[in-house]
């Protein structure tokens, strides 16, 4: 199976069981888990069932293509199950099982693996899933995000898809893998792995990135009318209460570019151990601004899809009407 | 009689919550059976990844009848004087659900008071058990979780619960889920759902469906699965407690293989391959039988092993993958010398008040290097935690001190200063042992001292359970150094030194006095459970009392001393008559007025002076030598005699004001000279009395 009909399986597979198919965001994201249709969905009593792929960014991770496991971009499967089913396990293994892998035949494993986004203020409990000893997805039951209790629970499903197509076509080398029949992965992004590593490791501006951080920190304020007062008890304090009037979509690409910012100048070494703490605390405020005007605006608008699911049935039969 | 099944089916909970349920189930159990009123016998927890049960043997069919005296409104008000019962006895009779003609009179040390006998009749055990079954599932885990709607919270997700008394079922119901008796094996191996006929067939039923629910036998599989691969690979198993538990419980029914890796990992030490293999994969290291050389192989407990072939081919990859990984953070590391990372220790917050690990280890540096007398002590100190910046401890902290001296001994440093950047961290825990170089042993002094000055410098001092920064164990840990190891620790002037090292670096501590007293303390206390291991707990404290709180050792001579020779019979006279001279000049001034021989009006007390006399001096030598032992010999040779002699014969508290402050300035001179070694009259035994 090569690297994009493994995506195509996962998209139809996902698709069949009722999931909305989304695009990656157009914005630097560490995970899947940062696109909105993720983070900003688990938020609030809305239904919500999503899969996509996002090509992730971890400039840290780089090895300037010289490592055959690591890459500082790679691409995640995410699935978003709201709220999570009960069978969310059952589900999982029959989507390895249209990958063509029988779980018999291999050993599949649940390890415990909580998972916590210090800059998202999220965190959630669940597991990796492990094949023969090879971490392949995470799984989580998200319980909080941007400090908020998640009611109903979402189930998220991240595949590494990089590593299960190694482990689908056995090769020992990331670069060595089929994107599609004729074409290798390193064909396609080594030398982007080696040009970016570079980048992140040597040339990146540091000036410019710092910059970049505050000046998108203040506009992420702006957008959200965020005091930079709290008010008692720790609670932010808005200049309008009427969410509908701030812009919570741009607010939270600025703390995405915030967090990639931050992770930059992780990667050229210019952020001292003690100044991390300060910069992640700074993202996980904003982002906590971000999530409490969704919540808010969702609630403003009425909570548009808690409306009775819409089948594919019924939708059909609606538009032939 | 009947036994009683409760099973919770759960998705895979992490190990430490199937460790804490399986403590909790049966202490919640049994508090539930014993409030239902039903007897029952054994009670046994299992436990896999996706299950929690618990088995009782024998529980009763039926509660006992219950009978019991209500006591209901004072006599006076429930009866007429000619025994007519009153409103308030029908009232009373109705509460209770009887007939008016029930109430009786009973007799108590309060008085009289209407009284109701009310029997009644013990329910079936299948009609109260369902509270038992609720029981069961009020486990506290250390992170609940919320699911689906997010209304209930345990520590997985909840999927099915059997409850069997018997062949019955226990209705009940938690998280959504109704009892019943249907159970599921293993998710692999026998996927499908397995009705159970009666409780007692648990344990056969899962093993059939590939489940081994009791910890003892999966540990017994696990342990017999891991030998027997090894005898077939010729190798020998690196005995690894921790992996033992952990995997027991990632896995229903343990089975082993067998993997390996390339020669050419075996270069990367072997510390590195162990942890690797360990803490990210949870595989036991092979080694050759008999010599102990690490093998390219390694031991994987697996839940499902049909396919072993398959499963080796991923497991080998998925290692060769980690060990290039930690060779890359290796080689990465050593483009760098440990000297070149100190600046980057300043980036790590040690205490917001006491600054950074780097600060820190310059602090160290310069005590030790006082300690020591070696100048290169001081780089040393810093060289030691020069690895907590390396990618490799980053990445297993556990290999702190180790990959230190590896690089070391890479980049030329000598074989010993190598070794005591690993051993600086000795001793680990309570069974560890402590340094045996010298200079390992004052930075490890020094290390700890600094975090025991600071910590208690700015506040924080260990009480109850709460002591974040270990410093009990590392007040122990100097005391272990100071008595297992090479070197003598004087906790009051190495305290006093690293306080000044705070001082010159410009941080604010607490006021020095107090500091060094809290911490004073801190010592005392960890010296009297560390000793009290061998020792009385009165001599320990008879020693501490004469201790000044400087050297360690000195404090342990004393103790010693006073243990061997408080075991002799005639110690015991010795101590009675140091109670009553500690008692009867406890109030007397000390005063350096000389003793008036003229005064002396009975043949002991002269005799006593004398003796004293003859004695003390020697007795000052032997103390001032540290040579306690031989010092209290000469009290208990040469003063027991005219002491015993002196208070049996010798009235002290006479009316000649002068003739009694005489004598008591010669009791308060002995006590004062014998206190130098150990406060006598603070050991236990002999009866205290007055003289």
């Amino acid at each position: 199976m090569t690297f994009q009909e493994l995506i195509l399986s996962l998209q139809k597979f996902w698709a069949d069981r009722g999931c909305l198919i989304v695009q990656p965001y157009n914005s630097e994201v560490g995970a899947g888990t940062f696109n909105p249709a993720t983070f900003l969905r688990a938020i609030g009593p809305e239904p919500w069932n999503v899969a996509y792929v996002e090509p992730s960014r971890r400039p840290t991770d780089g090895r300037y293509g010289e490592n055959p496991n690591r890459l500082q971009q790679f691409h995640q499967f995410q699935v978003i199950l709201k709220p999570s089913p009960l069978e969310i396990q059952e589900l999982y293994l029959d989507s390895l099982r249209a990958l063509g892998t029988d779980p018999n035949k291999h050993d599949i494993r649940f390890i415990e693996d909580d998972w916590e986004s210090p800059t998202l203020g999220a965190w959630g409990l669940g597991w990796q899933v492990w094949i023969d000893g090879l971490e392949i997805s995470q799984f989580t039951y998200f319980q909080q995000v941007g400090g908020i209790d998640c009611k109903p629970i979402s189930g998220e499903l991240t595949y590494g898809l990089e590593r299960i197509a190694m482990y689908l076509q056995d090769v020992d080398d990331v670069y060595e893998l089929e994107w599609s029949k004729g074409i290798k992965y390193g064909e396609i992004c080594k030398r982007q792995e080696w040009e970016w590593s570079t980048y992140n490791f040597e040339r990146a501006d540091v000036p410019l990135h710092l910059e970049l951080f505050d000046r998108y920190e203040e506009q992420c304020r702006v957008l959200l009318g965020l005091s930079k007062e709290k008010g008692k008890g720790n609670v932010l304090v808005f200049e309008s209460d009427d969410s509908l009037k701030r812009l919570v979509l741009p607010a939270y690409d600025c703390v995405i570019k915030c967090s990639h910012y931050f992770n930059v100048l992780d990667a050229r070494g210019a952020i001292s151990v003690t100044e991390r703490q300060r910069y992640i605390a700074r993202v996980r405020h904003i982002a906590r601004a971000v999530c409490e005007t969704y919540a808010a605006q969702r609630e403003a608008l009425g909570y548009p899809l808690l409306k009775a699911p819409v089948s594919a049935e019924t939708a059909t039969a609606e538009v032939a009407r | 009689m009947s036994s009683l099944l409760i099973e919770i089916g759960v998705e895979e909970l992490p190990a430490s919550f199937v460790a804490r349920a399986m403590e909790q189930m049966p202490v919640l159990v049994k508090s539930a059976l014993a409030a239902a009123r039903l007897t029952h016998g054994e009670i046994e927890a299992l436990g896999t990844p996706r299950r929690l049960a618990l088995r009782v043997e024998g529980v009763a069919e039926a509660q006992p009848d219950l009978e019991e005296e209500v006591l209901g409104p004072p006599r006076a008000a429930a009866f007429e004087a000619d025994g007519t019962p009153k409103q308030a006895a029908a009232g009373f009779a109705k509460k209770n659900g009887m007939d008016v003609s029930a109430v009786r009179i009973a007799k108590t040390d309060k008085g009289e008071y209407a009284a109701l006998t009310r029997k009644e009749k013990g329910l079936p055990a299948r009609e109260v058990l369902g509270k038992v079954v609720e029981a069961a599932t009020k486990i506290t885990f250390p992170k609940a979780m919320r699911w689906g709607q997010g209304d209930i919270a345990f520590g997985r997700p909840v999927h099915w619960i059997v409850a069997l008394f018997g062949s019955d079922v226990i209705d009940a119901s938690f998280a959504n889920v109704r009892t019943g008796r249907r159970t599921l094996g293993h998710r692999f191996l026998a996927p499908g759902w397995i009705e159970l006929a009666k409780a007692d067939d648990y344990l056969e039923a899962l093993r059939a469906a590939h489940v081994l629910p009791r910890t003892s036998e999966r540990r017994a599989a696990m342990i017999e699965g891991l030998a027997a691969s090894a005898k077939d690979n010729a190798a020998e198993v690196v005995p690894d407690d921790f992996l033992v538990e952990e995997n027991l419980t990632l896995v229903e029914e343990p089975q082993i293989v067998c993997g390996h890796f390339e020669d050419r990992f075996l270069s990367l030490p072997d510390d590195v391959i162990v942890a690797v293999m360990r803490g990210h994969q949870r595989y036991f290291a092979a080694r050759d039988v008999g010599g102990g050389k690490l093998l390219p192989r390694y031991f994987a407990v697996v839940n499902t092993a049909l396919d072993p072939k398959t499963i080796l081919r991923g497991n080998d990859r998925v290692l060769r993958a980690r060990l290039s990984d930690a060779r890359f953070f290796v080689e990465e590391d050593r483009k760098k010398t440990l000297a070149d990372r100190l600046p980057k220790l300043d980036g790590i917050v040690f205490q917001t008040k006491l600054g950074t690990v780097g600060e820190k280890v310059r602090r160290v540096g310069k005590l030790a290097a006082a300690l020591s007398g070696d100048a290169e002590a001081e780089l040393l100190a810093q060289l030691c935690k020069a690895d907590l910046v390396s990618l490799i401890v980053g990445e297993f902290p556990e290999l702190q001190g180790v990959m230190g001296r590896w690089y070391a001994q890479k980049e030329g440093l000598s074989a010993r200063h190598a070794d005591v950047i690993r051993d600086h961290y000795l001793p680990k825990g309570a069974s560890d042992v402590v340094p045996t170089d010298t200079l390992a042993a004052h930075i490890a002094v020094a290390d700890r001292v600094d975090t025991l000055v600071g910590c208690v410098g700015v506040g924080i001092v260990p009480s109850g359970s709460a002591d974040p920064f270990a410093l009990r164990r590392a007040v122990l840990s100097v005391i272990r150094i100071a008595l297992e190891g090479p070197i003598d620790v004087d906790a009051r002037a190495v305290f006093l030194g690293a306080y000044g090292g705070f001082v010159s670096q410009g941080k604010t501590l607490a006021a020095e006095a107090e500091t060094l007293s809290k911490l004073d303390e801190l010592v005392r206390g960890r010296l009297k459970s560390y000793l009290g291991e061998k020792h009385g707990a009165d001599v320990i404290e008879a020693c501490l009392a004469a201790w000044s709180g400087g050297s360690i050792r000195d404090l342990v001579a004393r103790v010693e001393a006073l243990s061997a020779i408080r075991r002799e019979a005639e110690f015991d006279s010795l101590t009675v008559a140091f109670k009553r001279a500690h008692n009867i000049t406890k109030d007397v001034a000390s005063s350096d007025a000389a003793l008036r021989a003229e005064l002396f009006d009975h043949d002991a007390e002269r005799a006593l002076a004398r003796a004293f006399d003859g004695v003390k001096a020697r007795i000052d030598e032997a103390t001032g030598k540290g040579q306690y032992a031989e010092a209290l010999r000469l009290v208990a040779t040469e003063l027991r005699g005219p002491i015993d002699t002196f208070f049996e014969q010798v009235f002290v508290m006479v009316d000649d004001a002068a003739v009694r402050a005489n004598r008591l300035l010669l009791l308060a001179r002995i006590a004062g000279t014998v206190s130098r070694i150990a406060h006598l009259h603070l050991l236990s035994g002999a009866a205290s009395t007055t003289g």
